[in-house]
């Protein structure tokens, strides 16, 4: 009985060790001061109705794409339920409308701030796929409004399906010492050296829109590797591409205007289109910012330390087939021996495409300077031709129809190595089992 | 308020600018011969010209729409379409005829570009122009006698 209660007590008292050294740990982390008004909230631009604290709070929700997370395909907005497989299980993303018992209805400003801020949620530690580690820096108003904007929804019911984590990974405890380690809750701060509007695109890159989440890559321990920060990665079977100022690997080449395109419309002259998981994004939050967020954000990426990245093709901007090709015809016989893929493409993807790479009445269908058919990986391309493409914007939708139901491996190939030698001018080693493999991911 | 020049005549439509121009063409100005086959621009049925370049109309918003456009009532205007469609004659090339105004005028553009194609050619542009009765051959047939008598 002794034995017993000793050793009951020197459990607690090793508990209690830890938990004081946990919290003090903590309280000695300074979160910082909240970010002044003129770089956090909605732009000096934001028309009408500044002063409703759902409407600001509508814009803020949208800046930080929490729909496209938080809304599974069919399903309704915000009510959660998307999967989001990682490479230890899959967890679902949460209902987020008002909902009293599966959604945040009831919820106090307290506990939503340290669900978004702390990444705590009901059931204990949230998993980092929900990007705290980003939204930390929210100013304290800001988080608000954003959740007045989703009190204001219809409360659906909708429970979110239990994650399928692997031990030791569904372990919630074990994210308080992935915290200790990789997160750092702070409020976003200024840089002194750069302007308003620097600082404004910055606010609006990380702790809103927390572009680096899938844009930088991830350490061994699943955390962003802050040097280097938005060179590109893959993520979900699709890249990421290296959005730092590296003038070959980034986009230090790109215009304003094609920045500003591509943001705020997914396409841009002589760049192409976004694609997957980037048309969401520009989907669901970048077409809504206004001008002066989008051009705080071009700002802000212009001055991103160039970076190299790993895994990036050079793009060819005037490939030698797309410039000798007219709409309706080859040239330059890019092919080689691959007569397949030619076939494929003349019959299926030339209608919008066509070989000059402009696209047949859309713009959006122009392969020309596209990242995807540059990239000798053939990542993302594979993904759009098994899968597809949707990309809405200004009410009009752009779409690209999936062929993995009516390809074998072997055709998707083919047809993906002829697009890398058409548009890109390279060599593609895309075989059967990498396309095997990107169904997968899917 | 929408401006279109079909087939050299000025029309203005004040309607929603997101509807294809198909619909537009079939049911405000009465241009029948333009067909709808899959309404997705994968089969070419819908196929027009926009400044002389092959535009799939069922997927084009009108409010897109920049250039002229020629239809089929209107391609014999011009001397290669109007060489298309003798030779299209001459070949007896349709069967059921739906997918034809498309495959006329692809093919005009495609001679206006090329009047000497290759077969190579021939199937790089006109692959994308489907046909369920399967007049290939006659396609190909009339395709090449129109570059015949284009280059005469």
């Amino acid at each position: 009985m002794t034995v017993f209660r000793k050793s009951v007590g020197y459990v607690a008292g090793i508990a209690i060790a830890a938990t004081t050294g946990l919290v003090s740990y903590r309280a000695l982390q300074a979160e910082g001061p909240e970010p002044p008004a003129v770089i956090s909230g909605v732009p000096r631009d934001f028309p009408d109705a500044a002063d409703d604290l759902v409407k600001r709070g509508q814009y803020l929700t949208r800046a930080a794409d929490c729909e496209a997370c938080h809304t599974v395909v069919g399903g309704a907005p915000f009510s959660g339920g998307r999967p989001f497989k990682l490479p230890f299980g899959t967890i679902y993303a949460t209902n987020l409308t008002p909902d009293r018992e599966t959604g945040i209805g009831g919820w106090s400003d307290a506990r939503f701030l340290r669900a978004v801020r702390d990444g705590i949620g009901t059931h204990g530690n949230l998993y980092p796929a929900m990007s705290y580690t980003s939204y930390t820096a929210l100013s304290t108003a800001d988080a608000l409004a954003i959740k007045a904007y989703l009190s204001s929804l219809k409360p659906v019911h909708a429970t979110v399906p239990t994650g399928t984590l692997s031990f030791p990974f569904n372990q919630r405890w074990g994210m308080k010492l992935w915290n200790l380690v990789f997160f750092h809750p702070h409020r976003y701060k200024p840089d002194p050296t750069r302007d308003a509007q620097w600082n404004r695109g910055a606010y609006l890159a990380t702790a809103l829109g927390h572009c680096g989440e899938c844009h930088t890559p991830r350490n061994i321990g699943f955390a962003m590797r802050s040097r280097e920060y938005l060179a590109g990665t893959v993520v979900e079977g699709w890249k990421a591409y290296n959005t730092t100022s590296n003038a070959t690997y980034g986009i230090g080449e790109w215009s304003d205007e094609q920045l500003t395109g591509y943001l705020a419309q997914g396409h841009a002259h002589g760049r192409s289109s976004a694609a997957g998981p980037m048309a969401e994004v520009v989907e669901h939050s970048l077409q809504y910012l206004t001008p002066s967020d989008i051009q705080a954000l071009v700002v802000y990426l212009r001055g991103i330390d160039p970076v190299r990245g790993v895994g990036s093709d050079r793009v060819e901007l005037k490939p030698a087939a797309v410039v000798a090709s007219t709409n309706l015809l080859p040239a330059g016989d890019a092919a080689g021996g691959n007569t397949r893929g030619r076939q494929l493409f003349e019959g299926d993807c030339a209608g919008c495409h066509q070989f000059n790479g402009v696209g047949r009445q859309s713009e959006y269908a122009s392969l020309a300077g596209s990242h995807a058919v540059n990239d000798t990986t053939g990542t993302s391309m594979l993904q759009v031709i098994l899968d597809g493409s949707s990309l809405t914007v200004n009410g009009r939708r752009q779409v690209m129809p999936g062929f993995g139901a009516a390809y074998s491996n072997e055709d998707v190939a083919a047809v993906a190595n002829y697009v890398l030698a058409h548009f890109g001018s390279k060599l593609g080693k895309i075989d059967a089992a990498a396309v095997a493999k990107a169904r997968q991911t899917h | 308020m929408i401006t279109l020049n079909i087939n050299g005549i000025d029309y203005s439509f004040d309607g929603d600018p997101e509807m294809p121009l198909l619909w537009y063409l079939r049911d405000e100005a009465g241009l029948t011969g333009t067909k709808f086959g899959c309404g997705m621009a994968l089969c070419g049925a819908c196929t027009v010209h926009v400044d002389g370049a092959p535009a799939r109309s069922c997927m084009l918003p009108v409010g897109a729409v920049r250039g002229r456009i020629t239809t089929i009532e209107a391609v014999a205007e011009t001397h290669v379409g109007r060489a298309v469609q003798e030779a299209w004659v001459k070949a007896q090339v349709p069967q059921c005829g739906y997918c034809q105004s498309g495959q006329v005028m692809t093919a005009s553009a495609l001679l206006a570009k090329d009047a000497k194609p290759t077969e190579a050619d021939i199937d790089a542009a006109m692959s994308g122009n489907i046909c369920r009765c399967a007049t290939y051959n006659r396609i190909r047939e009339a395709i090449n006698d129109a570059a015949e008598v284009l280059t005469r």
